[in-house]
């Protein structure tokens, strides 16, 4: 069984260097970006599992780069999680529409974010093998 | 008084005879037939002329007797003003005479019966008079309190119109018509009319659209009669949006019936603005601050989860975790830097400093830091003599060249370098401070935000950590505490220019300076 793949997206590189190791310690496989703009062609080319993505970021919001990801028919399925330091920073109704499927907000756990990504990709799974 | 009437009829009685039968005699004189023949037969009885005789003593009697009676009411009235009489029971003196039998007086009792008369009517007019007196006494007091209530209700007036015309708050006073009644000139300039022109006009006439949202407020809360309320309404005033809290209340009649509205606009652009950027801030100081935290956390969980396998890997997330708590705390020490310097609570303790002995001062601080980056320091200003002296705090000023110096250093690859110069222009009477380095630049579009709180350049975010806070304290420093200017010139690829001016501490400041201040001189 090939290794799921998952994006990370972040412009602090300490964020997306030890939730990377935590990620590839446990057999996933790790591409990242340090903005929204990358993150989405890296989204098109690659094809992740899922993709982890701050909030606030240069050049491209983490709302705007799932926005592109969600009009996208390469990449609209993708799950996506939201980490934020910002409080209140997604509302409610946005997640709902552009399927944010969990918003952690930081500082965060890399265990607690591990358990999140490995529940979404079950998930998800079970319902593909339903249909 | 039966008996005076009969005494007046009987007199009149026989003056009305005596003047019957002189008329009579006349007649028998004019010529006519009946007349001689009946003047005839009355020649031999002297009847008319003893009536002529009668009628005339009668009228002479008459006519004495009322001129008698006139001069003693006149001298009893004057009488009576001087002197106040005995009271006589008036009611039981007209009872006696009703019931008495009328029956000859002789003249002296007349004459008393009238001048008692004359005297009680002479006291009742008087104590009417009295009672006029009073009553005109009350009114002219009364007349006097409302002429003083007036002077005070007129001055009150012209001291609310003082105010209404003095705030600097558009005011607006209506009628139950919707008609204007008061407007001040804040108003006026606000829905751009004039007062004197426009009043009486109704308000829809005056206050065009897209203030609409305040006229239909106006009127919902008069036929609401509503308590005062309050709206936040935004319109444009000279093209400019901006934003009023709105309070109006009704004025009511004296039966409780709303007669009108008074409106007052309160100008809170300011007040969102400022509170917008207070939310900025604070949103942005709680991003900074729980980004290194999250890093800290996220390293000591895996240190705890055994997740660094090897003793390399360990070292590398200690040193991430101290890092990033050394940022942190550099964070927190620029937030409340910048904070006391805004609030004016930081202490300022100026006095003159040679700008060639702070860089001094700071390359030899800085220097490890640069040769850790194998980045070149040259100081330019290095031989020059010690004339680039500025009034101002050394402390302040030596974190404003370290702060240039380490933001040259940190965005400067490895083999370039980073020059600092100082220069004097007398003419304009200040001293220059540049720091220039051949690093990777700053895109023109961004230039502008470079000294922004928190503003970091997007594409230099991965050359370097930081807070974006740095070289907003040094505009803060060099602009809000010691009146000077900063500056910046870059292009991308070819480094940047950062530096500031001063003014010169000229020869006048220094010798003004107490004996301590001068020793202060370095």
């Amino acid at each position: 069984m090939s290794k799921k793949r998952v994006l990370i997206v972040d412009d602090e590189i300490h964020i997306v260097h030890v939730v990377a190791i935590k990620l590839r310690n446990n057999d996933y496989e790790v591409i990242s970006a340090d903005n929204g703009a990358e993150a989405f062609e890296l989204a098109r080319s690659e094809k992740p599992d899922i993709i982890v993505t701050d909030f606030q970021m240069p050049v491209m919001t983490g709302l705007e780069l799932v926005e592109k990801i969600r009009q996208c028919d390469v990449t609209k399925d993708i799950p996506v999680i939201m980490l934020t330091a910002r409080s209140f920073a997604v509302e409610d109704q946005q997640k709902e529409d552009l399927q944010i499927s969990q918003c952690l907000s930081k500082p965060f756990s890399p265990k607690e974010l591990l358990e999140d990504i490995e529940d979404i990709l079950y998930h998800r799974a079970v319902v593909n093998h339903q249909v | 008084m039966r008996s005076v009437r009969n005494l007046y009829l009987i007199v009149s009685a026989v003056v009305a005879v005596s003047l019957l039968a002189g008329g009579l005699a006349q007649w028998l004189n004019s010529g006519t037939e009946e007349g001689r023949r009946f003047a005839g037969y009355m020649q031999r009885v002297p009847v008319a002329s003893a009536c002529c005789i009668v009628g005339a003593v009668g009228v002479i009697w008459l006519g004495w007797y009322w001129l008698k009676l006139a001069g003693a009411i006149t001298s009893m009235a004057k009488r009576l003003k001087q002197e106040k009489l005995h009271k006589i029971n008036f009611n039981e003196r007209i009872q006696d005479r009703d019931t008495d039998e009328i029956k000859p007086r002789d003249e002296a009792r007349v004459k008393l019966n009238h001048n008692a008369l004359v005297d009680e009517l002479s006291e009742v007019i008087d104590e009417r008079l009295g009672d006029y007196s009073n009553i005109i006494g009350r009114l002219e007091k009364q007349i006097n309190d409302l002429q003083i209530q007036i002077q005070l209700t007129q001055r009150q007036k012209g001291h609310i119109e003082a105010i209404i015309y003095g705030i600097h708050d558009a005011v607006i006073v209506i009628d139950e018509f919707d008609r204007l009644l008061m407007a001040n000139e804040a108003a006026g300039k606000l829905f751009n009319f004039n007062f004197e022109s426009a009043q009486h006009r109704r308000i829809g006439e005056l206050i065009h659209e897209g203030k609409s949202e305040f006229t239909d407020f106006l009127r919902h809360t008069r036929q609401s009669k509503a308590q005062p309320t309050r709206k936040e309404i935004e319109f444009s005033e000279d093209g400019e949006p901006k934003t009023f809290d709105c309070i109006v209340s009704c004025i009511y009649d004296e039966n409780r019936q709303v007669c009108g509205v008074v409106a007052v606009l309160h100008d809170i652009t300011r007040e969102k603005q400022i509170q917008q950027t207070k939310n900025d801030f604070v949103n942005h100081v709680c991003h900074e601050l729980k980004t290194p935290l999250a890093s800290i956390n996220a390293y000591s969980e895996m240190l705890t989860d055994g997740e660094a396998k090897d003793a390399q890997t360990r070292k590398e997330f200690y040193s991430v975790i101290r890092s990033q708590a050394k940022r942190l705390n550099g964070l927190i020490e620029d937030i409340l830097n910048i904070s006391r310097i805004e609030s004016g609570l930081i202490k300022v303790d100026k006095g003159p400093v040679s700008l060639t002995i702070l860089i001094e001062e700071q390359l030899q601080m800085i220097k490890s830091y640069a040769e850790e980056k194998n980045i070149c320091l040259k100081d330019i200003g290095q031989s020059r003599v010690v004339f680039d002296r500025v009034y101002g705090d050394k402390d302040m000023i030596s974190q404003v060249i370290v702060n240039l110096l380490s933001n040259a250093i940190k965005y400067t690859p490895s083999g370039g370098s980073v020059k600092i110069e100082t220069e004097v222009d007398e003419t304009a009477d200040i001293a220059r401070l540049s720091v220039t380095d051949t690093g990777i630049g700053i895109p023109e579009n961004e230039i502008e935000h470079i000294f922004d709180k928190f503003y970091r350049v997007s594409t230099n975010k991965k050359q370097a950590e930081g807070t974006g806070l740095g070289l907003n304290l040094v505009k803060q420093i060099i602009e809000k505490v010691h009146d000077g200017r900063v500056f910046v010139r870059s292009k991308p690829g070819q480094g940047s220019t950062f530096g500031f001016e001063l003014p010169l501490a000229t020869r006048n400041v220094v010798e003004s300076l107490p004996t301590a201040g001068r020793a202060q001189l370095r």
